[in-house]
Formats: structure tokens, C-alpha cells, sequence
């Protein structure tokens, strides 16, 4: 028989959690390139990679190329995003506070 | 092979012999060059192969039809290698999941129902499915090819430099390489796109990549779930009805992978199937099957541009994903999908332009040189993987902000809707399959014959990496503010801890309803416990039987996030307890205030607070309006102007707070009890007193309240005369109407 791969450590689970709970609302991704690119969160992994649909470059258009074309989705990876700026009406902070403590609890099990 | 030493010891007179020598050094040579770059080399020049590949792009797409009786000889034989395949990637197994619906999703291809060998089978037994639907779907699909095929065997009018094409491109076995554990040598460098035009059964053709800005992040190959089988041609005939038009208007290459998923005929070759595609971005836009696709439907050709046109609204988006989505989630998608939607419909009169764009972006799909690097079954093998990680033992857990962000919409949403019709929509309840925990303990890896162990660090086996002391400050280095610091400190870790108990309370009314009827007298003694230790931690623990300070009190109070706590933790408390954190609220409330200022959280106080006056007797009652206007317990001459009511009055809170016990001692009065409070001198005074106070205060000075119960005014007229009765109207906005 095969092995089977281990589960997510914990502390993956929480944004993965939060995030999940954005899908499908408009976010600002910044990446560690300087880029920032807007969109609609189409997707989360546990690995906090991102699908984006409609995406835009937000400010001074500096990547030309991906704002002529019309309508773009794209794919980032989880490791290269430096922050995502949310819309401050869909997150729960008190919940998220409970879901941070809850998570340090189990970790210090 | 260098007979001298240095040149100098080279002898010129034996030049002839030396160049003898060296001439035999040259056959040799010769012959070793030939070995390498000549006609003995076996492997053949990656630039030469690109190159034909270049050629290869002019010529035209004829492979477009299929030759059914080649293609059924071509099946069968890819059926015998499959089989071969499969063999050897089933000691790749990992443990079928096949229980998980969520795993399951995640793959197109479902193995059957009934076992052949009735054990457990591997993730691998979808190729038993594959090769069964083949027939059916012979007639539309074509074979894809996959870089891990090799030998393919050759069709009779293959040509010969088509022969010579496939065995270059092939991989060897993995398994067959000499060296175990290198690397597949391979005829072709990783990466190029294979070799197709001239072969039918090739659906695609090469295209040079294009250094296309957009293709680089697109390079993920979405899969599909018939494997890109179709033609090309019936790909762009699929109706797009549920994409919106602009959203995938120059997605090139991958237009059509999404479109398959509607493919009604490719669906019924897929019996009891109903799997929707792997990847969420299809699945957004590609919007699979419902469970019994209609055999009638056709697949009617569309021109180009009445993709936008052709928007057909699905009555049911199943928006099937690697996760469960929350039926409320679901539901708010879906809604705005439908927004999207009627938005680029009404957009559909500048789609005409579009329809120029569209015949240069099926070119585009035909040729995408990138597509079917990998069987459906090797994508299903990887998305299994990444979906078994996340296989969770106690999905409340793991997932708790997901699940509560949503269980905590639905009630809000079903409280509006009970003020409105009555429950219109289930209460839907998301349940995430769970699994059994299994113990995974994390054996470091080890080499035989090496010496000691190896240092490997990982997340599930991290490795100290510094020596951090715990270094104790001594008492006299302390400065004031340290000290101050110190105590904030502390403080923070008692909120800290009473959180934590906290979240642990309001878990146990879930945990009461899973656990067993043996366990729950215990479960409930724990929980009391636990509130006693919270009550404890908020007073700050005393031995004795006074409290002689609300000090601890105070400063938990005095951090936000320990305000919202006491918040939190009121209802939990009993009666007494409740009433004994009002008192102490109440009774440092100015200094509250003012340290409040900057967070404004006080306010969150004041519901718990209403509940808890709605239990209690009259007596405290009194005593609380008394710590409110900070009086002694015995009566003393009242002073010209009570400064502690007076901040009281002029913070938000300190009001509405006022005016809540006011509140309640007015329908204490009108009540049964109501005798008791009357003859209470205690209360007159009061009462004459927050009066007093309520009329010396300017207006502008007054702050508002959160809410003025209606009864105020009742209350005022059994104190004041009806001159002052009407200032303190005007004043307090008492009146309804007045507003």
C-alpha cells in the first residue's frame, strides 16, 4: 500500500479557512514583485495559491500588457503574494481572533 | 598519452615520429568524433528536431477526422500500454480515499462501482474506466498523447520520418533505465512540444510557443474531464452558455477545456458520472452536468460570435470544487454570478468587434502546443494528493472560521427573514466529512551504513536552532515604567488565559450535543468550573472574603480586547457574579470613561449589561444607580455638583447605562416589587439627585444616548414638578415626537 500524504499543519488551516470564506469577493493582491493586481478571488488552495477573475492592475499601469487585453483571469502562487487587501465588511475579526487562539491552543497541545 | 614532460623535452628531430603518432591520434580521434557528433551518434540534435518542429506548424490540420478503424487498433494498443502503465504506477499507489466525496470531486474519473479483484483498489483504477468508455466515445474523442507513452506503435500510413519522430519523442520506461533512481534519459529535451501534424490521431498541432505574456502564468493545464478528447472542431462548436462572455474572451488555449464540461454526448458516454470537472475555474465558468444529461440534447455548431450571445441561464450553478462550499456561500456566489451575468449581457452590442478576434483565438486552441502533457489520471493522481492533505480529523477545527463566518450569516439572514414572511430558505447545514485520525509518527529519514543520524529539519520535525535563555530582571533595575509595563503585561496574559476559557465555554454547549448521555454530568461540572476560574481571573483571585479592589477589574477593563471579553463572558456568569462586574463597572466608571476614550468599546457592554438588569432585584438596583452617582451607602449632604454623575451623563455609555437602570427601576415600580422601591428613601434620593443633575447639565454637554426608554418619562414625573417635568422633556428628547 501507499503512504498517504500527511495532513496540513494548523497553521495552514486558518487562512486557508479565511480565505475560503472570501471567494468571490474583490481583492487586491501585492506580490513581493511590487505588482499589485485587483480581482475577484476565484479560488484558494491550502497552499494559498490564488485564482483571480477580472483582474486589473491597480494603480499607474505598469504592466501595459496585462491591462490591454480585455478580461484576464490568472493564477498566483501562494509563496510569491506579500499581502491581499480585503473588504473590511466581510471579515469577522472577532471570529478570526477566536480562530487564531483556537489554533495556538492546538499547537501548544 | 603525453609522452613528454614539457615542450622542451619535445626533440625536433623526431617530428616525423611524433607526427606519425599523431596521425594515428587523429584516426583515433576520428573515430571518436564520429562516435559523437557523426553518423554513429544515436541521439539526435535537439536543434535539428526544433527546427522540424517549425516546419510542422504550416502544414495544415488534416488529422481533423477520424479513421475509426485505425483509431480502434490505436485504442486498443494504448490500452495494452495503459495496462503496462498502470502496473507500474500502482507502486506509486497512495491509499484510495475513495469514501471522500471531497476527493472525489477532484477527479474526473471515477472507478467503478465493482471491483475485479474486489480489494481495495488503487487511485489508479480509473484507467479500467477509461478503457471501458472508449467505445462510446470513440467516434468523437481522439486520443490524446502522453509524454509517458512511448513506442507508440506505429499506423500503416504513418510515414517513415513519422516513425522516426515518435521513437525520438518518446520517453523510455522509467523503470527500464539502468541507473535506478536517475533520471529518464530522454531523446527530446523536456518540454518540447511533441511532434503531431502528420499523425491523425494527433488532435493538435504544434505552434512554436508564443511569447505570449499571457500564456506564461496560464501554463496550468485546467483539466478537463474527458481529457481533451474532442476535435477541435467540436470544441469551439460547444455551446459557451455559461461562461460570461468577457471573462474568457482571449483566454487562449483553454477557451475550450471549460466548454467540454457542457458537452452533452461526451456526457452520456459517462454513465452515472457526475463528476464535475477538477479544476475550480472551469467548474466556475464550465458549470457541470446535472446527473442525467439529456441524451436529446445536440451539440448545435455556433459561429464565433454568438458565444456572447448565447448566454443560457442555468437554473442550477453547481459550482462543484475541490472543497465544500457552504450551501450559504453557494447561494451567494450564485447570486453574484447572475449579477455578472445580466451585466455582460447588456454588454452584448460591442461583442460584434469580438467576432473578428475569435477566429484567430481557434487557431490558437487548435495549436496549442502544451496541451495533454498529462493523462486525466495522472492530473486526477495529483489533485488526490493535494486533497488528502487536507483530509481533516475534526473539521470544526480545522475549518472553524469558514464554518461559523457562514453559520453566523445564516442566522442572520433567517432572524431578518422571521421579522419578515417567516423562513423562507432551509436552515442548510454544511457538513464536512470526517475522518478517522491516524497517528503519522514522523520517522527521520535514515541511510544505511551512515554514521549517526542525519539532521534534517522539516515542519514536522523541526530542530532547535538557538539557545534562547529565559533571563529573570532583578527587582532593582525596575522602573516605574517597567513596572507599568509589567502589569499591562500581565494583564494580558490573564485575558489571554480567560479567553481561552472562554472559547472553551461556549464550545461545550456543541460538545454536550455530541458527547454520550455517561458524559455529560462531567461535561457540565467542567463548565462550571471553567466559569468559576473566568469569574476568578476578571476579579482577580482574593483568599479573603472581601474584594477589596476592583483594581484587577480595572485594568483587564481598561484594554480593549478585555472589555469585549467581559462582554463575552457576562452571560455565563450567574446572577450575583453578573451583578458584581456591573458594580465594579459602575463604581470606577468615570475612570473608565477615560481611559475608553480612544477605543470607544465600552459600548459593547451595554447589551450584556440590559440582560443582566432584567434579573435583577430591586435592591441592587438601588445600589447600582448609588455606585453610578458614586454615593456612600450612607446618605451624605449632596454636593453642589456631583462630578462623577456628571462624566456619567456626558459619556455615550455612562448614559444609555443611567438610563437603562433608571429604566428598569421605573418597571420595577410599576410592577409587584414596585412597593418595595417606593418606600425605598434611598431611591427618592436618587432619584432627586440624577434629576438635579440631569437639569444642570447643559444640553451641549449631554451625550446621547444609545437608546431613551420610553418609561423615562413616567418615571421623572413622580420626582419632579411639572415645570421641571417639561425641561427635562425638551431636554432628554423624551417625547418621541420631539425628534
Amino acid at each position: 500500500m501507499g503512504v498517504s500524504p500527511p495532513p496540513q499543519p494548523f497553521s495552514r488551516q486558518l487562512f486557508y479557512s479565511f480565505f475560503k470564506s472570501l471567494v468571490g469577493k474583490d481583492v487586491v493582491v501585492e506580490l513581493k514583485n511590487d505588482l499589485s493586481i485587483c480581482g475577484t478571488l476565484h479560488s484558494v488552495d491550502q497552499y494559498l495559491n490564488i485564482k483571480l477573475t477580472d483582474i486589473s492592475v491597480t494603480d499607474p499601469e505598469k504592466y501595459p500588457h496585462i491591462g490591454r487585453l480585455s478580461v484576464k483571469n490568472c493564477f498566483i502562487r501562494g509563496s510569491v503574494v506579500r499581502y491581499v487587501q480585503l473588504p473590511a465588511d466581510e471579515v469577522d475579526t472577532q471570529l478570526l481572533q477566536d480562530a487564531a487562539r483556537k489554533e495556538a491552543l492546538q499547537q501548544k497541545q | 598519452m603525453f609522452r613528454y614532460q614539457s615542450l622542451e623535452d619535445c626533440p625536433l628531430d623526431e617530428d616525423e615520429d611524433a607526427f606519425q603518432t599523431l596521425g594515428e591520434e587523429d584516426e583515433d580521434i576520428d573515430q571518436f568524433n564520429d562516435d559523437t557528433f557523426g553518423a554513429g551518434a544515436i541521439d539526435d540534435d535537439w536543434q535539428e528536431a526544433h527546427e522540424r518542429l517549425a516546419e510542422l506548424e504550416d502544414k495544415p490540420a488534416t488529422a481533423r477526422e477520424l479513421e475509426d478503424g485505425a483509431v480502434s487498433d490505436e485504442m486498443e494498443l494504448l490500452g495494452h500500454h495503459e495496462e503496462n502503465l498502470a502496473e507500474r504506477l500502482s507502486k506509486l499507489v497512495i491509499e484510495n480515499e475513495l469514501e471522500d466525496p471531497a476527493i472525489m470531486q477532484a477527479v474526473q474519473t471515477q472507478p467503478p462501482m465493482q471491483q475485479p479483484g474486489g480489494l481495495n483498489s488503487s487511485i489508479w483504477d480509473g484507467s479500467a474506466v477509461l478503457r471501458r468508455f472508449r467505445g462510446p466515445l470513440l467516434t468523437q474523442e481522439m486520443p490524446s498523447v502522453s509524454v509517458l507513452e512511448y513506442a507508440m506503435p506505429q499506423r500503416p500510413p504513418q510515414s517513415q520520418e513519422d516513425d522516426r519522430d515518435l521513437s525520438e519523442r518518446a520517453l523510455p520506461r522509467r523503470s527500464s533505465s539502468p541507473i535506478i533512481g536517475s533520471p529518464p534519459v530522454r531523446a527530446v529535451p523536456i518540454g518540447t512540444p511533441p511532434k503531431q501534424a502528420t499523425v491523425p490521431n494527433f488532435n493538435q498541432q504544434i505552434l512554436c510557443p508564443k511569447p505570449v505574456h499571457i500564456r506564461a502564468p496560464m501554463q496550468q493545464r485546467y483539466p478537463s474531464p474527458y481529457g481533451e478528447r474532442m476535435s477541435p472542431n467540436q470544441l469551439c462548436n460547444v455551446p459557451a452558455g455559461r461562461m460570461s462572455p468577457s471573462q474568457f474572451a482571449r483566454v487562449s488555449g483553454l477557451v475550450c477545456s471549460p466548454l467540454t464540461s457542457m458537452n452533452p454526448k461526451l456526457l452520456q458516454g459517462r454513465v452515472g458520472q457526475m463528476m464535475p470537472p477538477a479544476s475550480r475555474f472551469r467548474a466556475f465558468f464550465g458549470a457541470p452536468p446535472p446527473p442525467a444529461p439529456p441524451p436529446s440534447q445536440q451539440q448545435h455548431p455556433l459561429c464565433p460570435g454568438s458565444h456572447l450571445q448565447n448566454l443560457r441561464p442555468h437554473p442550477q450553478v453547481f459550482r462543484p470544487d475541490t472543497t465544500h462550499l457552504h450551501p450559504q456561500h453557494r447561494r451567494l456566489l450564485h447570486q453574484r454570478q447572475q449579477q455578472n451575468r445580466t451585466q455582460h449581457r447588456s454588454l452584448n452590442g460591442s461583442a460584434g468587434d469580438r467576432a473578428g478576434h475569435r477566429s484567430s483565438h481557434h487557431e490558437q486552441l487548435r495549436k496549442d502546443p502544451y496541451a495533454n502533457l498529462m493523462l486525466q489520471r495522472e492530473k486526477d493522481w495529483v489533485s488526490k494528493i493535494q486533497m488528502m492533505q487536507l483530509q481533516s480529523t475534526d473539521p470544526y477545527l480545522d475549518d472553524f472560521y469558514y464554518q461559523n463566518y457562514f453559520q453566523k450569516l445564516e442566522k442572520v439572514s433567517a432572524a431578518e427573514e422571521m421579522h419578515g414572511d417567516g423562513p423562507k430558505k432551509e436552515r442548510t447545514k454544511l457538513i464536512t466529512p470526517q475522518v478517522a485520525k491516524l497517528e503519522h509518527a514522523y520517522k527521520p529519514v535514515q541511510f544505511e551504513g551512515s554514521l549517526g543520524k542525519l539532521t534534517v529539519s522539516s515542519v514536522n520535525n523541526p530542530r532547535k536552532m538557538i539557545d534562547a535563555v529565559v533571563t529573570s530582571r532583578s527587582e532593582d533595575d525596575e522602573t516605574k515604567e517597567k513596572q507599568v509595563r509589567d502589569k499591562r503585561r500581565q494583564t494580558l496574559v490573564t485575558i489571554e488565559k480567560t479567553y481561552s476559557l472562554l472559547l472553551d465555554v461556549e464550545d461545550y454547549e456543541r460538545r454536550y450535543l455530541l458527547s454520550l448521555e455517561g458524559e455529560r454530568p462531567a461535561l457540565m461540572e467542567e463548565r462550571k468550573q471553567k466559569i468559576c476560574d473566568m469569574y476568578d481571573n476578571l476579579r482577580g483571585k482574593t483568599p479573603g472574603q472581601e474584594r477589596p479592589s476592583d483594581d484587577h477589574f480595572v485594568q483587564i477593563m481598561c484594554i480593549r480586547k478585555g472589555k469585549r471579553m467581559v462582554a463575552r463572558i457576562l452571560p455565563f456568569l450567574s446572577t450575583e457574579q453578573a451583578a458584581d462586574i456591573l458594580m465594579a463597572t459602575a463604581r470606577n466608571l468615570p475612570f473608565l470613561i477615560k481611559k475608553d476614550a480612544q477605543d470607544e468599546v465600552l459600548l459593547c457592554l451595554l447589551r450584556p449589561f440590559s440582560l443582566v438588569l432584567y434579573h435583577l432585584p430591586s435592591g441592587t438596583v438601588t445600589s447600582l444607580l448609588q455606585q453610578l452617582a458614586n454615593l456612600p451607602q450612607s446618605a451624605t449632604v449632596p454636593a453642589p455638583a456631583n462630578l462623577h454623575l456628571a462624566a456619567v451623563l456626558q459619556n455615550k455609555f455612562g448614559l444609555s447605562l443611567l438610563y437603562l437602570v433608571l429604566s428598569r427601576g421605573e418597571e420595577l415600580q410599576n410592577s409587584s416589587a414596585a412597593v418595595e422601591l417606593m418606600q425605598d428613601n434611598q431611591w427618592t434620593e436618587l432619584m432627586s439627585m440624577a434629576t438635579r443633575e440631569l437639569l444642570r447639565i447643559p444640553e451641549a454637554a449631554l451625550a446621547k444616548p444609545v437608546s431613551t426608554p420610553s418609561n423615562l418619562l413616567s418615571l421623572f414625573s413622580r420626582y419632579v414638578d411639572q415645570q421641571k417635568l417639561n425641561v427635562l422633556e425638551t431636554k432628554l428628547q423624551l417625547v418621541q415626537g420631539i425628534r
